[in-house]
């Protein structure tokens, strides 16, 4: 399970936000090059096509891979008043040979894109993990080293936090929390639901960019 | 809380003491009276001291508890009974020269604070600290007569005004300068409605593809692999890979062997396993020249626990990779055929016919690599050992093996006697023969083209489907695999048959009759003929070999 909330910012904002969340985690950015590749199962496997994604990280001298399946997400009223997304999640390690033994099941390529930004790994309330990142696509298949951004001027930023059945509420109210202190910068939201771009933004980059003038 | 009880009590006293001296009719003074309701003045006091000490036997309930107090709730009913309290004395403060106190009940309480209490002077330190601010303002003027004072401060009071409203002005104005804002917040750029319009539009289509992948999708047409794949997928697809893993499975099967894609059309996994029964199934021709156990009836070639012979009918089949990889190549056809049979009785298991379609697409790839199934290069090589000689010495295989089918009981349908398979097996004969009776005409035609004295290497390749360019009867035996179940027995009927009379295929023919699965034909060799079930274009086909046309005989029923 985790808790997830996505939000939007202006590719000329990441470096405030950058310096924002090196302030609030305490820790240093850590490169993103992530190629995912989302498979989808064929009528042999059933009626309903299962999907799986394939993370390889290609910023580790030697590419790692992980399989991850992302299941429905929390619903109901209770779900309702959470302000981020409460989602079965899935995830492994896996060896090199994954992409062989999903076709060999029969699973075939549906869409794959490239995640280049910085992410932050941080201890606050639970285990939240920060990804700013642009979004690329490929022209030609599993070309990364020719990807162009989905939005040159709009980068995704996502906030997860891996959650269990007894503790999400704590882990979302966690995640929530931390993201208020993103609101001069960023508005986060459910995946889903779009947020658009907050108006405080600019000023609130300027002055976190700025070296002079700064007063108590 | 003790002024408040005082002023409680004061009010109370007032209240007592103006009904109870003139108890007759003696009202306020209406003056009084109507800046003052006293009557609500009361309830109000009452009420507020009933809060009060509703409060206070909460907290001292709470702390007798231990229990930590819920601060919210106290801090809300201390913030309304101190605003009870205010508006009352509010009220009382504007008539309190009308009221004076006069201490009702003394007593020892009371002795020592109704002094402090009515007194009018100011507490000491209230004294001093007015006398020092006293001094500080009238510094150097307390000689001067009152009203020289009066303007004078006043004239000071004038400047500070002026002083402190000039100081906000230019707060104001270097705030505007420097941009910091209002004291509210930052100041809010309004952003350009058109500007917002774009920027939504952009984040639709981020949030769409990350989270769904739409613009991300590539028609099948343009999903070229690139000259160079990224170092990370270097090793993990090969070229051939690529190419079919990105298109659809009808399409992957198309590329390779036209004939599997018509299978898979009809038939999916079944075909799979079928061609791979097929494959195993062709190990029986060759098995006389390397299975030592072909000659011989009594031998239990089979060591395995669920082999038929151990009397354990139908068990699991172990795997067919388990086994194929750690077995010798005799041990491998025998238990293939074993497997064949006991697959034929029970109904093929999912997991195997996944292996098989796994196997099967391994082998459909063009490219059949390294990892292919090592078996199907063996019992190609046996094969070919076996089968390059002249089609006599095939004759002569399998007539070894007939004669040893038959000898071993006229019961036993031909097809179904593999090398050595012991009498304990004739039951599973007789069951697999009725099998045989409804295998379709389609893949018994093809097998008998087969057996018909075509090429040997026709035969030999039926064990690998990866062969389509060298033989043609890959694609016959996936044309078999309409009926995975029977292919096998059908394969064993016609290479048996076949060697013993490549002609004798009649029998069979009309036996398949029954069952038509004509959609594996698609890859039939030029020469070979598309038989039909029930066809009798085999010309040449006669009934040689009366063993057969007996044992035909008998399946017929």
């Amino acid at each position: 399970m985790e808790c997830v909330v996505q939000g939007i910012i202006e590719t000329q904002h990441v470096e405030a936000l950058e310096i924002l969340l090196q302030g609030l985690c305490g820790v240093h950015r850590e490169r993103l090059r992530i190629h995912e590749l989302c498979l989808k199962s064929g009528p042999n496997l059933g009626l309903v096509a299962s999907e799986v994604r394939l993370l390889c990280d290609l910023e580790q001298p030697e590419p790692t891979w992980i399989v991850r399946h992302i299941g429905g997400a929390m619903r109901g009223s209770g779900a309702e008043q959470i302000s981020v997304l409460v989602r079965t999640m899935v995830e492994s390690k896996v060896s090199k040979n994954v992409l062989r033994l999903f076709h060999a099941l029969g699973y075939r390529l549906d869409h794959e894109l490239l995640r280049v930004g910085f992410a932050f790994h941080f201890q606050r309330g639970a285990s939240i993990t920060v990804t700013v990142s642009s979004v690329n696509k490929m022209l030609k298949l599993h070309a990364t080293d020719e990807a162009v951004p989905v939005t040159p001027g709009i980068q995704m930023v996502e906030v997860t936090a891996p959650a269990s059945s007894e503790n999400y509420s704590e882990v979302a109210a966690a995640v929530s929390s931390f993201c208020e202190y993103l609101a001069p910068l960023l508005h986060l939201s459910k995946p889903g639901t779009s947020t658009g771009v907050v108006p405080t933004a600019a000023a609130a980059a300027a002055s976190l960019m700025s070296d002079a003038g700064v007063t108590t | 809380m003790a002024a408040m009880e005082g002023i409680q009590d004061q009010s109370q006293q007032q209240q007592q003491q103006a009904a109870p001296p003139k108890p007759a009719a003696e009202r306020l003074n209406p003056a009084v009276q109507q800046q003052l309701n006293l009557e609500s003045v009361k309830t109000r006091a009452i009420s507020l001291y009933k809060a009060i000490s509703r409060i206070l036997e909460d907290i001292d309930a709470v702390a007798r508890a231990n229990a930590v107090p819920k601060w919210q709730d106290i801090l809300g009913q201390f913030s309304m009974v101190n605003l009870e309290l205010f508006n009352i004395m509010e009220d009382i403060k504007k008539v309190s020269k009308a009221f004076v106190v006069h201490p009702k009940n003394v007593n020892v309480e009371n002795s020592t604070i109704l002094p402090v209490m009515l007194s009018s002077k100011l507490l000491p330190e209230m004294e001093t600290d007015d006398n020092f601010k006293k001094e500080q303002l009238l510094h150097g003027m307390q000689n001067l007569p009152i009203s020289v004072q009066i303007e004078k401060l006043k004239t000071r009071i004038d400047m500070i005004g002026a002083a402190c409203e000039s100081a906000e002005k230019v707060l104001a104005e270097t705030r505007k300068a420097y941009c910091f804002g209002t004291r509210q917040g930052p100041t809010m750029v309004p952003i350009d409605k058109v500007q917002a319009a774009k920027i939504q539009e952009q984040e639709n289509l981020l949030r769409a593809a990350v989270n769904f992948g739409e613009g991300l999708r590539m028609p099948l047409d343009q999903r070229k692999i690139t000259s160079t794949l990224p170092m990370h997928l270097v090793d993990v697809l090969t070229v051939g890979d690529g190419v079919q893993t990105f298109s659809d499975a009808s399409g992957m099967y198309m590329k390779n062997t036209p004939p599997q894609s018509s299978i898979n059309a009809t038939q999916g996994l079944l075909q799979a396993s079928g061609a791979q029964l097929i494959g195993r199934s062709a190990a029986s021709p060759s098995g006389p020249t390397g299975a030592t156990s072909f000659d011989n009836t009594t031998t239990s070639p089979l060591p395995y626990a669920n082999s038929p012979r151990s009397g354990t009918n139908m068990m699991n089949t172990p795997s067919p990779q388990q086994q194929t990889q750690h077995q010798q190549q005799q041990q491998q056809q025998q238990q293939q055929q074993q497997q064949q049979r006991q697959k034929l009785m029970q109904h093929m298991s999912p997991h195997q016919q996944q292996l098989l379609a796994q196997q099967l697409r391994q082998s459909s790839m063009p490219g059949l690599g390294q990892n292919q199934l090592p078996q199907l290069h063996d019992l190609q090589g046996q094969a070919q050992q076996k089968f390059q000689p002249l089609p006599g010495q095939q004759q002569m295989q399998f007539s070894q093996t007939m004669g040893h089918q038959q000898f071993q009981s006229r019961q036993l349908p031909s097809g179904h006697v593999q090398h050595g398979m012991g009498q304990s097996q004739l039951s599973q004969g007789n069951q697999l023969n009725r099998h045989l009776s409804q295998f379709s005409g389609g893949a018994n035609n093809a097998l008998f083209n087969a057996a018909q004295g075509t090429p040997s290497t026709q035969m030999i390749s039926n064990m690998s489907a990866t062969m389509p360019s060298q033989s043609l009867l890959p694609r016959m035996q996936l044309g078999l695999a309409g009926n995975p179940q029977r292919s096998h027995l059908l394969s064993d009927q016609m290479f048996n048959m076949g060697a013993a009379n490549p002609g004798g295929m009649m029998p069979m023919q009309q036996q398949q009759q029954q069952h038509g699965s004509q959609g594996a034909f698609g890859n039939m060799q030029p020469n070979a003929q598309n038989l039909q079930p029930g066809m009798v274009a085999l010309q040449n086909a006669t009934q040689n070999h009366p063993n057969f046309s007996q044992q035909r005989q008998q399946n017929q029923q």
